[in-house]
């Protein structure tokens, strides 16, 4: 960001979201006695203590102070709270630093990435496997992405499975030779403090998902909005937390969606030369995961005990990291990242020129979906019925741009064979216990194999997901041997073994998260009952 | 700022109910224009106020002006209603997407699936145009009735505030159509595209002469496999309970003007299917639509006898009294089994 813009989006950014809450003042009494209690609870429970007193006092004395106010003046301490939060979201942002993490800080990505294996995991890896350019392959419309990102500001919208996602994304836009996208990273990320230093100086923000005060959401909501109106590259997870199951998400956060078409609209109203907000969604793949673990065991849990912030699992922990990503490097195993067409802010396609297309290929007008009698205008429902749309055809790119890697393919397989030896057995019993036989044979495990290998096909020819090159010219032998060396390594526990010619499923959660990347195709899949 | 073009609204097609919409338009003072594919009926109307293809026997308002013209006419319409037949409509939809815009509200009033593919026809307006402020406009509108001035009621259906205000506006200043509004889209398209189905039953109830309790019983347990098949597809059930639902069901197996039903009742009477469409000048939308819905239930899974019967009658020549029969030995269980348990 630019030295002269940081000032102006904080003045910006506490105005906008002041007016939303001053509309009348029971909305801004509700918003300040809201964000108060909001705040005392969470501070409850805040580790670091010295800055827990800190804003305990600083709350307390708003509080005090706002249950005698008039209106006018509880405006004033909402403005006050306001002022705190954003100077927290945007305030750590150095400019200086920033310019200078533009140049140095991806190429020192790079050696972070291969640091965080020791040097003597390093030295397993077979040569020429040792840089992270032969690691990551990058897919798709890559030049319509770099056309539109000329063009306009892009948001890139990925699938989001492992906290790596935004480190391997922040790298991969370097390799494309675009710059730093501004991306809000969740506190959880700033964890580890290598990958936390290089955060904060790629452009990105700290979200502290433990508040939860729908005035700092909305601060959170108009900074990214602001940025995008201001021309800088934004980037996030729609899907709001990284998925679950392991399946590609379906369902998208609608709020910080929404501000692409809201800052395209300010920047229609306000008639700058370059308005244009282009929304590119992007696939992460991955044989194996990093946190499958610790994600699966999450969605099992019981309705209401999932956590929607998890600090604790496989990331916050160096050495598991650097496991991971040597397995990954031994293993031959690549990162593969699918860019998406590029879209506007309605869903409809967008080409190389810049142009939006109907589903029938006919170049559209875009301004005309906000114009009202000629003039660009807000309209608060219809535009959320318009992010819907923007929602849907991201989800459809995620699905088509999803590539099907052998350990889905595999762990499919076998779970649906054990799910076929347990009829009527309890979803949670069959994971837990694995039903009557514990292993399957080699040749049954070939034969499904084969069998969703073919329907994978004719949907791939459907265009309606990809397959990992590694299914493809291959015997079943090989692709089975693959995903086997995949899902017995790395996992505490492996997911599969093999014992001469039988396969034993010894992890079904593990097999079950990997399985998950196959729902929403139409095959049947094993869902959790709700 | 210029608003879009001189008209307040273009009505595309001029069969029967297209043209009913026109006369209710005409008596609200807005600017509008009729889109026929025929250059001799857009003659007829302009000259001589009469469609004596699918308005055989009304004049028709002075102020009804019709074009063939469908380019300019959509370029000059921030709203366009859409009152073509299913067979028609990817089509017409196709023409009306290379002039339409963004900012345009598109409302289609056509009950019925395309048989191919069992899609909705707002999901055709949005492959086939680029507007996505699309509705759907429905209810227990019988075109004749409208015609002869009768009050009457219906609802748009829209995800989109705007076109449903839109709509009524339209409609404001006429004192012989009350239009209510509603954000479920999949089960207003559902309920008014399914009922052609139980009408044909109704009918074929009617001409083998049994009474009012037959086709009480077909209508009631007709709605409940309605709202199965809207349920499976997405809808809100209650939407079943409301004009497009309940309300076209007993508007159009009750009177002897519904298309679909005739065919049912001169089926019940031993003519053939091929006989019937063949004397008709208008579309029994209830024809095509039992072929797309059977298709959709043996795919889905879905248990609806009346469908079944009413498919087989008309494309497996099954005999009407035998289906009927056939009907009332099914095994009989919770009536609300299927809804209730969902």
């Amino acid at each position: 960001m630019r030295e002269q813009d940081k000032e102006r989006v904080l003045v910006e950014v506490v105005h906008r979201v002041f007016n939303h809450y001053t509309r009348d003042p029971h909305t801004t009494e509700q918003a300040l006695f809201d964000t108060l209690y909001e705040e005392r609870i969470r501070l409850e429970t805040e580790k670091d203590r010295s800055r827990a007193k800190k804003q305990k006092a600083f709350y307390r004395k708003i509080y005090r102070e706002a249950l005698q106010a008039s209106p006018t003046r509880q405006a004033e301490l909402l403005k006050q709270v306001i002022q705190a939060f954003a100077d927290e979201v945007a305030g750590h942002f150095d400019p200086r630093v920033f310019a200078l993490a533009t140049r140095v800080a991806p190429p020192a990505l790079s050696a972070l990435l291969n640091a965080l294996s020791p040097l003597r995991l390093l030295a397993a890896i077979p040569t020429g496997m040792a840089t992270l350019d032969d690691q990551i392959v990058i897919d798709g419309e890559t030049e319509a992405f770099k056309a539109v990102a000329r063009m306009g500001t892009t948001v890139l919208v990925s699938t989001h499975l492992s906290n790596l996602d935004s480190i391997i994304l922040g790298y991969s836009l370097f390799r494309l030779g675009l710059p730093p996208y501004t991306y809000g990273a969740g506190l959880n990320l700033f964890a580890n403090k290598m990958i936390g230093f290089f955060m904060h100086n790629l452009g990105a923000y700290k979200v502290d998902r433990r508040k939860k005060a729908e005035v700092y959401k909305h601060v959170l909501k108009t900074y990214a909005g602001y940025t995008m109106e201001l021309g800088y590259h934004n980037m996030f997870f729609p899907g709001g937390t990284r998925s679950r199951s392991g399946a590609v998400e379906n369902k998208l956060k609608m709020g910080l969606l929404g501000m692409a078409l809201d800052a395209y609209i300010h920047n229609l109203c306000n008639k700058k030369p370059r308005p244009d907000v282009f929304v590119v969604p992007c696939t992460l793949n991955y044989q194996l995961v990093l946190e499958a673990e610790t994600l699966i065991d999450d969605y099992l849990k019981a309705v209401g005990k999932s956590r929607y912030i998890i600090e604790d699992d496989e990331f916050s922990k160096p050495r598991r990291v650097a496991e991971f990503l040597a397995r990954l490097f031994s293993l031959d195993s690549r990162i593969h990242l699918v860019v998406s067409n590029p879209l506007d802010v309605f869903g409809n396609r967008v080409d190389e020129q810049g142009n939006s297309r109907d589903h029938r290929g006919r170049i559209v007008d875009r301004t005309s979906y906000v114009r009202r009698n000629g003039a660009p205008t807000f309209d608060a429902q219809r535009d959320q019925e318009y992010t819907r749309e923007l929602a849907r055809s991201i989800t459809e790119a995620f699905h088509r741009d999803t590539v099907i890697k052998p350990t889905n393919l595999l762990a499919y397989a076998v779970l649906d064979w054990v799910w076929e030896k347990c009829p009527g057995m309890d979803f949670y019993r069959v994971l837990r216990t694995g039903g009557p036989e514990e292993s399957l044979p080699l040749t049954e495990a070939y034969n499904r194999v084969d069998r969703t290998l073919a329907t994978l096909r004719d949907l791939e020819k459907a265009c309606r997901l990809r397959l990992d090159e590694s299914l493809k010219g291959r015997d079943t032998g090989a692709i089975v041997g693959d995903a086997l060396a995949h899902l017995k390594s790395y996992h505490r526990r492996p997911a599969l073994t093999r014992r001469g010619d039988r396969l034993f499923h010894v992890d079904r959660n593990l097999l079950l998260y990997y399985h998950n990347r196959l729902t929403g195709y139409g095959l049947p899949t094993w869902e959790k009952p709700q | 700022m210029k608003k879009r073009g001189d008209l307040d609204v273009l009505i595309v097609g001029g069969g029967s109910f297209g043209t009913a919409l026109a006369t209710l338009l005409s008596e609200t003072g807005r600017a509008f224009e009729l889109w026929v594919r025929r250059k001799e009926t857009a003659e007829e109307i302009n000259k001589r106020h009469t469609n004596s293809r699918y308005a055989k026997g009304h004049k028709l308002a002075a102020s009804i002006r019709a074009t063939t013209n469908l380019d300019e006419a959509v370029k000059r319409a921030p709203a366009i209603l859409m009152a073509v037949p299913s067979r028609s409509f990817r089509e017409v939809a196709r023409a009306v997407g290379d002039s339409i815009q963004g900012d345009q509200v598109l409302v289609h009033t056509t009950k019925g699936f395309e048989i191919e593919t069992f899609k909705r026809m707002s999901t055709i307006l949005r492959e086939e145009t680029c507007t996505l402020k699309i509705g759907v406009f429905a209810g227990p509108n019988l075109a004749g009735e409208i015609m002869a001035g009768h009050p009457a009621g219906a609802t748009v259906a829209s995800h989109y505030d705007e076109v449903i205000r839109t709509v009524q506006g339209l409609f404001a200043g006429s004192g012989r159509i009350r239009v209510y509004g509603g954000h479920d889209v999949v089960g207003t398209e559902a309920a008014s595209a399914f009922k052609n189905i139980i009408a044909l039953a109704a009918g074929m109830s009617d001409g083998m002469g049994f009474g009012d309790n037959t086709k009480s019983l077909l209508i009631t347990r007709g709605l409940s496999e309605m709202a199965r098949v809207g349920v499976a597809l997405g809808a809100d059930v209650f939407t079943f309970s409301g004009l497009t639902g309940v309300g076209d069901l007993m508007c159009t197996c009750a009177s002897s003007l519904s298309r679909n039903h005739q065919v049912g009742e001169r089926l019940a009477t031993g003519e053939t299917l091929e006989d019937i469409l063949e004397s008709m000048t208008q579309v029994a939308e209830g024809v095509p639509t039992t072929k797309a819905v059977q298709r959709y239930a043996e795919s889905a899974g879905l248990d609806l006898p009346i469908v079944g019967a009413v498919y087989r009658i008309l494309f497996e020549q099954a005999d009407v009294a035998k289906s009927i029969e056939q009907l009332m030995h099914l095994p009989v269980g919770d009536e609300l089994a299927a809804l209730r348990y969902r």
